[in-house]
Order: structure tokens, then C-alpha cells, then sequence
């Protein structure tokens, strides 16, 4: 078992120096050799603007967490545009990231209770899942980052419209393993309490919802991540702040995208959104595992 | 009895989606006229906007749509990029998932990759394809490649990996050659985890294309359509590339779930 696990490590380890050993060379090669007795595709590679240096991509990152520039040392090292522009405006990953998880933390607050509310209703009522469930159909095959320009119109530029899609998101997603823990519990459950004379509240309380728990527990970690892409996706459309502004700020109609990015910045906010959207998935299993041990059991079957 | 309790489904649900029709054509009636027609944005204000256009104007909008080709050449446009950017990379995610679950050791390897793919959201690759492979569709479609390819390679992997043991037992017991494991065994076992992950990957697909057509709105498609009616406003116009979109997620969810149905008829079994 053991040795099982260190093999794993190894590999993974091997597998992440080796990969960033080739990239920091061929990111170098038009250093080492003049970029003009290259082959084609290397002589392309070469170039910082599309293959950032390791180096490069790692003064961003310093830059980017300290919110200073490093000192002009001469040589043409000195930071893309990209860089200094975020730093002038005093923006900061680690401002950025706590800016967007609170996003995530926002929609998943407010979009999650009223999911397991809907899912609750349409997998308890078969009346009302039969009127509603093609209208929830209808409104989750909308996608939510599709709503913004129609949301903005009748909020205005301001915070309430990037947090629209992402409760909608989280929402739409929480619905249907609500529904399904809530629908397809165990008929012999419910039919034991009833025979037992629980009815209403405490048939609720007591089998429903403690049933259905690990589906809508397992909802609202898979939700925490569609919450993270969506945010990332409004703050590109729209934010003033956030990662998807670092990333490519400026808003939809002066996407900086036609101005020019810098591929090291938005290397790093690639690693930093992974890490970020790991941490969180982390604990969210490890806050699910905590309350839902006694259904771990049945998984063995 | 089947068919009896379909007609009470399916009526239901019609007389719900119809009350919703019918509320928000009677939201709209009362409220031309009476909403504000003045949007304020950020650089400058907007006159002249139908925050709820009734049906008349939406009728009038999607005639003109039509009429002009600008909606069918959109979604058609948009259609082709999900459609290759889903093919190339359901190929790539399949593949790699089922040589993952099958090989211990690539999947060592290849797992810290995944797992930064996972937890990344792929828009954010988004720069990145455009400044390596240019404004044109390969971003567009590399981009949806990306985020398909990861949701079929963990439902690919994850069906290989619920195999049971006794299955490769029996086929090194047997003797079987490597290619007749995977035609007989792995892509048997593994079929249904990967039709479901096909499906969420499609829904995703559409997600990313739409997405990724806002933010960089240049070739006549849903999203391009949605961002130039936002910018107008035309909110119609808005309505209508919702609609279309919202069709489209669906007959595609339609024909995935279609096709799941179909190819795992075998696994259910028949209750009395």
C-alpha cells in the first residue's frame, strides 16, 4: 500500500519536472541559439510573447503577489505592459483570488439553498414536479453567462449583475441531485416511518432530508466548481475586479484580448485559479466526508 | 397504464409551460408603456429600450432574424464550432481516460495535469489559444476541445476503474489478448460512464462556445449575435439568441440522453 502511494508521488513528481525542464528550454532556445538558424515552429515558440520564459512567467507571479515591479536591471527582462498596468492599479493576485472566491462563496450561499428548496418540492410534490419540471428544463438549458447582457439592461453596471449567473448556475445545478436524493429515496424508509404513525414534519425532518443529505452535500461541492468557472467567465465579461479582470480585464466591449495580453500573467492565473478551485474542492470533500460518514458505508455494498 | 401516466406527465407540463408563456406575455403587455425606456451603462445612456417586449415585437424581431438569414447562419455557425471542437475532444479525453484507467502508471503521470485542468475553468485558457493560435476558429474550437476532453476522460477513466476485478481476472486467467480486453471488457464496461460524461460534456461544450463567443465577439455566431444585441440594446433580439440557444442545448441534451438510452438498454432490468 504504501509503496503503492510513493510510486504515485514519484510519477506525479517526474511528470511535473519534466514537463516544466522542457518547457523552460524550449522557452529559452532563443537565448541560447540566435533565433535566426532556428527551425520554423521553434523560431515561433521562441518568442517571449507567446511562450513565456519560466523566469518570466515567475517575475510575474513575484510581481503580481507584491504589487511592486522588480528593479530594472537593464537587459530586456523589464515587464510587459500587462504587468506594470495591473500593478499601477495596485492590483494583486491574492486581491484578485479573494475577490472572486467570495463570488463563488456568494453564489453558492444564495444559489444553494433556494436549489435544495426547488429540488426539495419537485422531488417530494409529483403534482408540482409534473407543472414545473419542463420549466426548469427550459431554464437550465439557458446558459447563465448568456443572461448577462439582458440582466445588465435592467440592473445596471454593477455588482448585483455578476452575481445574477453565478446563483443561477449554482442554483440550476443543486436542483437535480436534490430532486433525485429527495424522489428516489428508499420507498421502505418512508413506508416504515408512516407505519410507525410519523407523518409531516417529523417524516420530514427525520427520513427525508437526512436521506437525501449526501446527494445535496455532493451538489454543492460539484456546484463550488461551476461557481468558479462562471465566475471567471463574468469577471472576463464584466468585472472590475477579480481574477477574470486580471486576466483579461477591460470588460465585453474593450476586451484586452485586441490590446495585447501577456502570456506569463495569464499563466499565472491559470495556476492560481487550478490551486484556488483545488483548495476549495478540498474542503468541501473533506466537510462532506465529516457529515455524511454514516452513508459510507452503504457504498461498500 | 404507461401511456395513461405519460398523457398526465406530459399535459402537466404543457399547461405549466404554457402558464409561463401566457404570464409573460400578460407581464408584457401591462408593462409596455410603463417600464422605463432609458438603460443607463457605464459610458453613456441608452434610449428607446423594451425592457420586456411583448410578443408582437419579438414576432416582428424573429421575422427580421429570420428573414435576413442572421439567426440560421449564427446558430449554424455555432453548432459547427461545438460539434468539432465535442468530436476532437471527446476522441482525445476517451482515449487518454480509458489508457489512464488501463495503465497505472500514465495515469501517475499524467494525473497532476488533469487535476490542473480540472480546477481550471477553460475560459481562462482562452488568451492563451488566441495568442498561439490566432483570432480564427482553431481557439474557439481548441478551446471547447479542452473542456470536453476533461469532463470524458475522468468518465472514461472512472469506467474503466469500476471494472470488476473478477472481469481482468478472467481475461489474463483466459489468456486474452490486449486488443480483445478492450473491444470485449473495457469499452463494454466503460460505454455508459462515458454516454453519461458525453452528455455533461455537450452541455459544457455549448456553456464554453457561447462564453467564449462574448468575450470575443468576431465571427457571425449565438454568442456574437447575444453581444451585439447587448450593445445596442435590442432587447428582442436578446430574447430571441436565448431562445435559440436555449433550443439548441436542448435538442443536443435531447439526442446525447437518446442515445444513452439506447446503447444501455441492456443494464436495466425489467421490473415486474
Amino acid at each position: 500500500m504504501r509503496s503503492l502511494g510513493t510510486r504515485r508521488l514519484v510519477l506525479g513528481c517526474l511528470s511535473v519536472a519534466v514537463l516544466v525542464g522542457v518547457y523552460t528550454l524550449v522557452s529559452n532556445v532563443g537565448r541560447l541559439v540566435d533565433p535566426a538558424l532556428l527551425p520554423e515552429p521553434l523560431a515561433r515558440l521562441s518568442r517571449p510573447d507567446i511562450l513565456p520564459p519560466t523566469q518570466a512567467i515567475f517575475r510575474a507571479l513575484v510581481s503580481l503577489v507584491t504589487g511592486q515591479l522588480p528593479p530594472m536591471e537593464g537587459h530586456h527582462d523589464h515587464p510587459s505592459g500587462h504587468v506594470s498596468q495591473l500593478v499601477e492599479k495596485h492590483v494583486t493576485l491574492q486581491g484578485a483570488l479573494r475577490a472572486s472566491v467570495l463570488r463563488v462563496l456568494f453564489g453558492v450561499a444564495v444559489g444553494g439553498p433556494l436549489g435544495i428548496l426547488t429540488g426539495i418540492v419537485l422531488g417530494w410534490n409529483q403534482a408540482a414536479d409534473e407543472y414545473l419540471h419542463p420549466i426548469y428544463v427550459l431554464l437550465r438549458s439557458i446558459p447563465s453567462l448568456a443572461l448577462i447582457t439582458y440582466v445588465m439592461l435592467w440592473l445596471g453596471h454593477g455588482e448585483a449583475h455578476v452575481l445574477i449567473p453565478i446563483v443561477y448556475a449554482v442554483f440550476t445545478t443543486v436542483v437535480i441531485p436534490t430532486y433525485h436524493g429527495v424522489r428516489d429515496l428508499a420507498a421502505v424508509y418512508v413506508r416504515a416511518a408512516r407505519s410507525l404513525g410519523a407523518g409531516g414534519r417529523l417524516l420530514f425532518a427525520r427520513v427525508v432530508l437526512p436521506a437525501a443529505s449526501p446527494a445535496v452535500l455532493s451538489a454543492l461541492r460539484y456546484s463550488i466548481i461551476i461557481a468558479w468557472m462562471t465566475t471567471v467567465g463574468v469577471e472576463m465579461l464584466m468585472g472590475d475586479d477579480g481574477i477574470g479582470h486580471l486576466l483579461v480585464g477591460g470588460g465585453l466591449w474593450s476586451s484586452r484580448l485586441q490590446i495585447g495580453v501577456d502570456p506569463a500573467v495569464i499563466i499565472v492565473g491559470i495556476l492560481a485559479l487550478a490551486a484556488t478551485g483545488y483548495v476549495m474542492d478540498a474542503a468541501a470533500r473533506i466537510v462532506n466526508d465529516r457529515v455524511t460518514f454514516w452513508a459510507r458505508r452503504r457504498r461498500a455494498w | 397504464m404507461v401511456i395513461a401516466l405519460c398523457s398526465i406527465r406530459v399535459r402537466r407540463g404543457l399547461v405549466g409551460l404554457l402558464a409561463l408563456a401566457g404570464l409573460y406575455g400578460a407581464a408584457a403587455q401591462i408593462a409596455s408603456g410603463r417600464l422605463p425606456t432609458t438603460v443607463s451603462l457605464p459610458q453613456h445612456d441608452i434610449e428607446g429600450v423594451e425592457l420586456l417586449p411583448t410578443y408582437a415585437s419579438l414576432a416582428e424581431e424573429g421575422l427580421f432574424l429570420v428573414q435576413a438569414g442572421i439567426l440560421l447562419q449564427g446558430a449554424a455557425v455555432s453548432t459547427g464550432r461545438v460539434l468539432a471542437g465535442f468530436l476532437l475532444g471527446s476522441v482525445v479525453g476517451i482515449t487518454l481516460g480509458l489508457a489512464m484507467g488501463w495503465a497505472e502508471g500514465l495515469e501517475y503521470v499524467l494525473d497532476p495535469w488533469v487535476v490542473l485542468l480540472r480546477f481550471t475553468p477553460a475560459l481562462a485558457l482562452l488568451p492563451l489559444y488566441v495568442l498561439w493560435l490566432g483570432l480564427g476558429e482553431a481557439a474557439k474550437i481548441g478551446l471547447i476541445a479542452t473542456a470536453v476532453a476533461v469532463v470524458t476522460l475522468q468518465g472514461a477513466y472512472q469506467g474503466v476503474r469500476g471494472i470488476p476485478r473478477v472481469y481482468w481476472d478472467a481475461a489474463s486467467a483466459l489468456a486474452a489478448a490486449p486488443s480483445l480486453v478492450l473491444r470485449r471488457i473495457v469499452l463494454p464496461a466503460a460505454l455508459p460512464q462515458i454516454l453519461a460524461s458525453l452528455r455533461i460534456a455537450i452541455a459544457l461544450g455549448w456553456v464554453t462556445v457561447i462564453a467564449a463567443e462574448l468575450i470575443q465577439p468576431s465571427m457571425p455566431s449565438l454568442g456574437y449575435l447575444l453581444a451585439l444585441a447587448g450593445a445596442y440594446p435590442r432587447v428582442p433580439t436578446i430574447m430571441i439568441a436565448l431562445a435559440a440557444i436555449a433550443l439548441l442545448v436542448l435538442v443536443s441534451d435531447g439526442l446525447t440522453l437518446a442515445v444513452y438510452f439506447q446503447a444501455t438498454r441492456w443494464m436495466r432490468r425489467r421490473h415486474a
